[in-house]
C-alpha cells in the first residue's frame, strides 16, 4: 500500500497482554506537577530491564484534580499486579514524595486496588494521619513544606495492552527522527496511552533472544541498516535509518487509537522528512494477544 | 419521582416513632399494613392510620408533610431511597442510616445523625444538641456518611465520631467533637466553648472559637494542600 508516497507494509505490530495502574500527581504548578511526574517515569521504558514501563498520558487542569491543583496523570505497566507494587511504592516513596508540594492520588478507577499511601505514610514516623473523605482514604505525612497528601489505594487492570508500535523507515536519519517526534507529540492527545521509551521513541528495536547465554533480547539485526549485507536484511537500498515508536494503554481501543494517529501524522508529514516506509513489529503473531494491522488503521 | 406521601393529619402532643416509614420496609407493604404500622410511644399504640393520610405508590421515595417536634426516628435506619420531611423533626432523625438519603425541610431535634453509617442527611433550619454523636450503648458516634446543616446546631456535636463529615452553615455549640476519633465537623461561623474535649483525633474547621481548651496548643500558621 502507498499513501503520501510512504510505502506501508501488510504486516501488523504485536502487542501483550499486561497489567497496569497509574496515579494523578498534584502539585502548586503544572511545572512542579510535571517535575514530579517526569522524575517518577524515569528508568521506565522496558519491562524487561526496568520492572515496570512508566510514562505521562495527560495533563489535568486544576478542576479535574482531587485538591484543585494542576496535575499530570502517569501511567505504568507491568507483567501482573504484584509486579507493579514495588515499582510503584519505590517510584512514589523517591520521586513524588520528595518533590515539592507534591500530592499523589489514584490515577485508574477500578475494583481491583493496590496499595499507594500504604507504604510511603510509614515515612511519617508515627505522624502521620488517616482521612477518610466520602469512599476515600488518604493519608496526610509532614514533611518539611507542609504535608504530602497521598490516597491510601489506587486502581490496578489486568487488561491492558503493552507493546503497540509502528515503525518509521527512510533515507534521511534528521528528518526522520522529526517525523517520528511529531507523531509522538499527536499520541499525546490520545487519552489512556503512553511512549514509555526516550522521547517516545526507540532506536533500538529488538528481537527475541540472542547468540550469548542469558540475553533475552538482542539487536534487531534485519532491520538495521549497517548489517544489510550481512544478515536477511528487511530493508530496501535507500533506507538510511529506522526508528520505532512504542505504546502502551489501558484498553486495546486507545492503542489502536494512539498506532492510527501515529500513522495519520506520519504519512502527513513524512515524505518531506525522507519518511520512506511505515511498518510495525511482530514474532510471527504467536506471542502476543493482540494484533494491529496497519491496513486497518489507514485512513 | 414516585414514592408515597404521609400528611399529617392529626394533631398529637404524643412522641411519635417513625423509623417504619423508610423507603424500604414500605416496598412490599400493602396499604392496610401499612396503615395499621405502630408509630405511637404509648400504651395508646397510635397507629399510621390513626395520623397521617397516606397517597401515591411504593418508591424510592417517601415525603413526611407537616412536620412536627414529636416526629421522633425519622429516617432512622434509612439504608437506600430519599425521604423527605417537609417540616420539622424530632429526635433521633437519620439514627444509624447506612445509605440514602434524609432531607429536613425545617429544624431537626437532638441525635441527628447518630451512630450514622452512610449516606446524606440536609436540614435547612436549625439543629439540636449531639448532631452525630452517641447514644448511650453505643460504641461510637457516627462512622460515615455526610449532615449538612444550614442553621446552627446545639452541644456536643460530633460525640465519640469516628468517621464522616458534619457542615453546618451557622455555629455549633459547646464541646464539639467530645471523644472524637476521627472526621471532620466543619462550622462556618465557628464554634462555641471546648470544643475538642477528650479528642484523640478528627479535624474540626471553624473560623473562631469561643474558649479554647488549655489542652490545644497554638502551632502556628499553616499552608496545606488539603484541610
Amino acid at each position: 500500500m502507498r499513501a503520501n508516497g510512504i510505502t506501508i507494509d501488510d504486516t501488523f505490530a504485536e502487542a501483550f497482554g499486561m497489567s497496569a495502574t497509574g496515579v494523578i500527581v498534584t502539585a502548586d504548578s503544572p511545572k512542579w506537577a510535571r517535575q514530579a511526574a517526569v522524575t517518577m517515569s524515569g528508568f521506565g521504558t522496558s519491562v524487561i530491564g526496568c520492572g515496570a514501563e512508566v510514562g505521562i498520558d495527560r495533563e489535568f487542569t486544576p478542576d479535574d484534580t482531587p485538591d484543585g491543583r494542576p496535575g499530570v496523570r502517569v501511567l505504568m505497566f507491568g507483567f501482573s499486579p504484584d509486579a507493579l507494587l514495588p515499582q510503584l511504592k519505590n517510584r512514589v516513596g523517591q520521586c513524588v514524595l520528595t518533590s515539592p508540594g507534591s500530592a499523589c492520588y489514584a490515577g485508574v478507577d477500578s475494583q481491583t486496588r493496590i496499595a499507594l499511601g500504604a507504604g510511603p505514610r510509614f515515612f511519617g514516623d508515627g505522624y502521620q494521619t488517616a482521612k477518610r473523605l466520602g469512599k476515600k482514604h488518604y493519608w496526610r505525612v509532614p514533611v518539611m513544606d507542609g504535608e504530602f497528601v497521598i490516597e491510601e489505594t489506587t486502581g490496578v487492570i489486568t487488561d491492558a495492552v503493552g507493546g503497540g508500535n509502528v515503525l518509521l523507515l527512510g533515507n534521511d536519519r534528521a528528518g526522520l527522527l522529526d517525523a517520528a517526534e511529531l507523531a509522538v507529540a499527536a499520541i499525546g492527545n490520545v487519552p489512556d496511552v503512553i511512549t514509555p521509551f526516550p522521547g517516545g521513541i526507540v532506536r533500538s528495536g529488538s528481537k527475541v533472544g540472542s547468540k550469548y547465554d542469558g540475553m533475552i533480547a538482542s539487536t534487531n539485526d534485519a532491520f538495521c541498516p549497517t548489517l544489510r549485507g550481512a544478515v536477511k536484511s528487511e530493508l530496501g537500498p535507500d533506507t538510511v535509518a529506522v526508528l520505532e515508536i512504542v505504546i502502551d494503554g489501558l484498553t486495546s481501543q486507545a492503542v489502536a487509537n494512539a498506532m492510527k494517529t501515529a500513522v495519520d501524522t506520519i504519512i502527513k508529514v513524512g515524505w518531506g522528512k525522507g519518511v520512506t516506509r511505515i511498518s510495525a513489529g511482530n514474532y510471527g503473531g504467536k506471542l502476543g494477544q493482540h494484533h494491529y494491522h496497519l491496513r486497518e488503521l489507514l485512513p | 419521582m414516585s414514592g408515597l406521601t404521609f400528611r399529617l393529619s392529626t394533631y398529637t402532643d404524643e412522641r411519635l416513632d417513625l423509623s417504619p416509614l423508610i423507603p424500604s420496609n414500605l416496598a412490599t407493604l400493602p396499604l392496610s399494613d401499612m396503615l395499621g404500622l405502630v408509630v405511637g410511644t404509648t400504651k395508646r399504640q397510635l397507629k399510621v392510620g390513626d395520623l397521617f393520610a397516606v397517597s401515591g405508590q411504593p418508591g424510592d421515595t417517601v415525603t413526611i408533610q407537616g412536620g412536627s417536634e414529636h416526629l421522633d426516628f425519622v429516617g432512622a435506619g434509612l439504608d437506600r431511597g430519599t425521604l423527605i420531611v417537609d417540616g420539622d423533626a424530632g429526635a433521633y432523625a437519620g439514627r444509624k442510616m447506612t445509605g440514602g438519603e434524609l432531607h429536613i425541610r425545617g429544624r431537626a431535634g437532638a441525635f441527628l445523625g447518630s451512630g450514622a453509617s452512610g449516606g446524606l442527611i440536609t436540614v435547612k433550619g436549625s439543629a439540636g444538641e449531639r448532631v452525630g454523636s452517641m447514644c448511650p450503648g453505643d460504641k461510637f458516634g457516627m462512622t460515615g456518611g455526610v449532615v449538612h446543616i444550614e442553621g446552627s446546631i446545639g452541644d456536643r456535636v460530633g460525640e465519640k465520631m469516628r468517621r464522616g463529615t458534619i457542615i453546618t452553615r451557622g455555629v455549633a455549640g459547646a464541646h464539639a467533637g467530645s471523644r472524637m476519633l476521627g472526621g471532620t465537623i466543619w462550622a462556618e461561623k465557628g464554634f462555641g466553648p471546648g470544643p475538642g474535649t477528650l479528642l484523640r483525633r478528627g479535624t474540626l474547621i471553624g473560623p473562631a472559637v469561643e474558649q479554647m481548651l488549655p489542652t490545644f496548643a497554638d502551632s502556628g500558621m499553616h499552608d496545606l494542600v488539603i484541610l
